[in-house]
């Protein structure tokens, strides 16, 4: 339905849209997802021959050309601009009517479809009503009836929950949702939520090119790799020694991986990381144990934090990390735990951080003083001879800042705003025993423990 | 073509659903009927006279430097503000229908409004005057000829800025220099043309040669020499309808030039 091979838009020196090539088949439903600015409503333009591309070698929507054929086109597609341009002096009667008569429509087919499509979206009540006295969520509604009115081949819909509230983007997707049984549909979002809850393939851009295309599972498997992360089990009990029950799950099958973390209350949070579902293994040793459990539950990586690490992590992963403003990151650490989507566990990147140690874990995590940290954070990185900083400032280092983590810096930060407690210099030795685990009671966690102990 | 006539009739709709355009019209029909009846009473009863002085004359002129460019920063620089314009361009519709829509929108919208002098022409024939009718009807339809030059010309000046207040003014700026367009010729030819004589004869023969060029560019005069008069000359009705074509056609360029700007 919308063929596109290497698209590019240039205004003036800068390319917002570059080299871009993807299809959609007919009745797909695609999303296509970037950060504010990425270049997807310049590429939805291009498509509906809003704008004319700097250069393209296919540019085809429906089977037709764009360029040349851009009336054929156009008669093709619904487009919901992101803005939701109607004539506020109208009523939505005569809104509808308006671009059926663009679209050629007579007399008969307007006086079914109107009507039809009104229903469709959940409006027929408005139909005398004045456009511009609409609600944000109903001027979307009547948007959206506009662009279904000559019931296209295509529907092109820029942002088309922007602006709603929660109900309204909900209702709003599901009414997409609906809609993507009998057209072949493109929208844009920059909420991840919204996509995944959508369509089925997701194209992702960034600076106008094109870094992730297919089906959520495939990216996330894809990604998943590069970025760190397959997902892992959550595992919270009473234990006692967090570090002997930590050897003890090592000991389980399949497991690759374990991470201690926080401590609330009488219960340790563990990461299990391994091969399979390791739920059973682990519900059974802690039957076998006695343990008290709180929390154990499998942990996906989503789209969300993929798509985050793709996006600013994509070009300034090897930016080293300034901690400013350090606060202890008691609060960002209940936070995330009880996020339900994203453990506090995930290790950003941790060959980077491994690296900045200068310290391959060969020895045993059990060297590390792991439970009986000193109560301060600041203290505790001292106390380990290396600089860890514990922040709040989402700023730090991006979005792909892990706010739960310590953060580990080789180099003094340039101008440390306020008055930090900025630990002292490292120490000189970085041995197994400076590992990265700095135990401070609910400070965050250790982002590593000894990997291929299994 | 039909999406022309589509556009058009949104537009008027458009016109008339706002307060605007009532406005517009409230304000210059009552300033069209005082300068009518001060000239009805002033001339003692000269109902041509009277007639010409709100379909011809200077407030009439007024009138066209002023509305035009206001109708156009309504028809093409709000829809730009609002992001419409986005919805009209990816309609199954050229830019030309646009454009031509929009402009016939303007035209009819201030036909409207000259006709009124039409009815005070009706009025007086009732009450015993002799309007000369031929030349009323003349001078409604150079009126509106007129008109159309001035709307095109708006409507071009309408597609170079989303911002309707400077869309305004550029378009009461380019209809003063196209009205003044012989003046500043003469002041052009004053400058250039002794350049081109050798001798006083030469220069006089050629200064007559620019300056008949000249008036022909004279809109009034045009206007006034035939349509005033009840004289429908072919020639005058081309002269107004190049000028007219020749704007819309740039303003569709314009309109296409604004995709490329994006």
């Amino acid at each position: 339905m919308i063929e596109v091979a290497h698209l590019t838009r240039r205004f003036g020196g800068t390319a917002a849209v570059d080299d871009l090539t993807f299809t959609l088949e007919k009745g797909e439903v695609v999303g296509f997802l970037g950060p504010n600015g990425a270049g997807k409503t310049t590429t939805m333009r291009i498509l509906t021959g809003y704008l004319p591309a700097t250069r393209a070698e296919v540019l085809r929507v429906a089977g037709h050309d764009v360029l040349r054929e851009s009336l054929a086109v156009r008669r093709r597609i619904g487009y919901l601009p992101e803005s939701v341009p109607l004539y506020p002096e109208l009523r939505v009667g005569e809104m509808l009517r308006f671009q059926g008569r663009l679209h050629g429509l007579d007399r008969a087919a307007l006086k079914a479809r109107v009507p039809a499509v009104l229903d469709r979206v959940g409006v027929l009540d408005r139909e005398r009503q004045l456009v511009g006295k609409l609600s944000r969520g109903l001027r979307q509604r009547v948007g959206l009836a506009v662009a279904l009115l000559p019931n296209p081949d295509v529907l092109i819909l820029d942002e088309p929950t922007s602006g709603l509230d929660p109900l309204q983007r909900r209702e709003v997707r599901a009414l997409i949702k609906d809609l993507a049984n009998e057209h072949t549909v493109l929208l844009s979002s920059h909420i991840l939520g919204e996509v995944e809850s959508i369509a089925a393939r997701v194209i992702i851009i960034h600076r106008g090119r094109k870094v992730a295309d297919g089906t959520q599972a495939e990216i996330v498997e894809r990604l998943a790799g590069s970025f760190g992360g397959r997902g892992h089990v959550r595992f919270e009990a009473f234990v006692g020694d967090a570090e002997a029950a930590a050897e003890l799950m090592r000991t389980l099958d399949g497991v690759a991986r374990v991470l201690v973390g926080e401590r609330v209350g009488i219960h340790h949070g563990f990461q299990v990381e391994g091969e399979g579902d390791l739920r059973e293994d682990l519900g059974a040793l802690a039957l076998a144990r006695g343990w008290a459990v709180r929390e154990l539950s499998r942990v996906e990586p989503t789209l969300e934090e993929l798509f985050t690490r793709l996006v600013t992590g994509g070009d300034e992963v090897a930016q080293p990390e300034l901690a400013v403003g350090a606060a202890p990151a008691q609060p960002a650490a209940h936070a995330r735990a009880a996020d339900p989507v994203g453990g506090p566990f995930l290790a950003v990147d941790q060959p980077a951080l491994l690296q900045a140690q200068g310290a391959p874990q060969g020895s045993g995590p059990s060297t590390s003083p792991r439970v009986a940290g000193p109560p301060s954070a600041a203290a505790a990185a001292s106390a380990e001879g290396g600089r860890v900083i514990y922040s709040l400032n989402p700023f730090d280092r991006g979005a792909q800042r892990d706010l739960s983590q310590p953060v580990r810096v080789d180099a003094p930060p340039a101008a440390p705003v306020g008055d930090v407690p900025l630990p002292p210099p490292p120490g000189p030795a970085p041995g197994p025993a400076t590992g990265p685990a700095t135990g401070s009671p609910g400070a965050g966690d250790a982002p590593e423990s000894a990997g291929g102990q299994a | 073509m039909s999406g022309v006539f589509v556009i058009a009739r949104r537009e008027l709709a458009g016109l008339f659903k706002a307060p605007f355009a009532w406005l517009l019209l409230l304000v210059v029909l009552v300033l069209n009927g005082m300068t009518f009846r001060a000239v009805l009473l002033q001339s003692g009863g000269n109902v041509s006279a009277s007639l010409d002085a709100v379909m011809a004359g200077r407030f009439f002129l007024f009138w066209l430097l002023l509305l035009p460019p206001l109708l156009a920063m309504r028809l093409v620089a709000e829809e730009t503000r609002t992001g419409t314009l986005e919805y009209l361009l990816t309609a199954p519709v050229s830019d030309a229908s646009v454009v031509v829509g929009k402009f016939i929108a303007g035209l009819g919208y201030l036909s409207v409004m000259w006709a009124s002098a039409l009815v005070y022409a009706f009025a007086m024939a009732r009450v015993g005057g002799h309007p000369d009718w031929p030349a009323v009807f003349g001078t409604y339809i150079g009126a509106v000829l007129l008109s159309s030059v001035f709307v095109a010309l708006g409507i071009l000046m309408g597609t170079l800025t989303g911002t309707p207040l400077l869309a305004a003014f550029l378009g009461v700026a380019a209809c003063v220099i196209w009205m003044l367009l012989p003046y500043f010729g003469s002041l052009l030819a004053d400058l250039v043309v002794p350049l081109f004589a050798d001798s006083g004869e030469a220069l006089a023969s050629i200064r007559l040669k620019v300056d008949a060029l000249l008036a022909n560019m004279d809109a009034i005069r045009h206007f006034q020499r035939s349509f005033q008069r009840g004289v429908f000359d072919s020639s005058e009705l081309v002269f107004f309808m190049s000028w007219t074509a020749l704007f819309l056609f740039l303003a569709t360029r314009s309109l296409e030039a604004r995709r490329w700007r994006g």
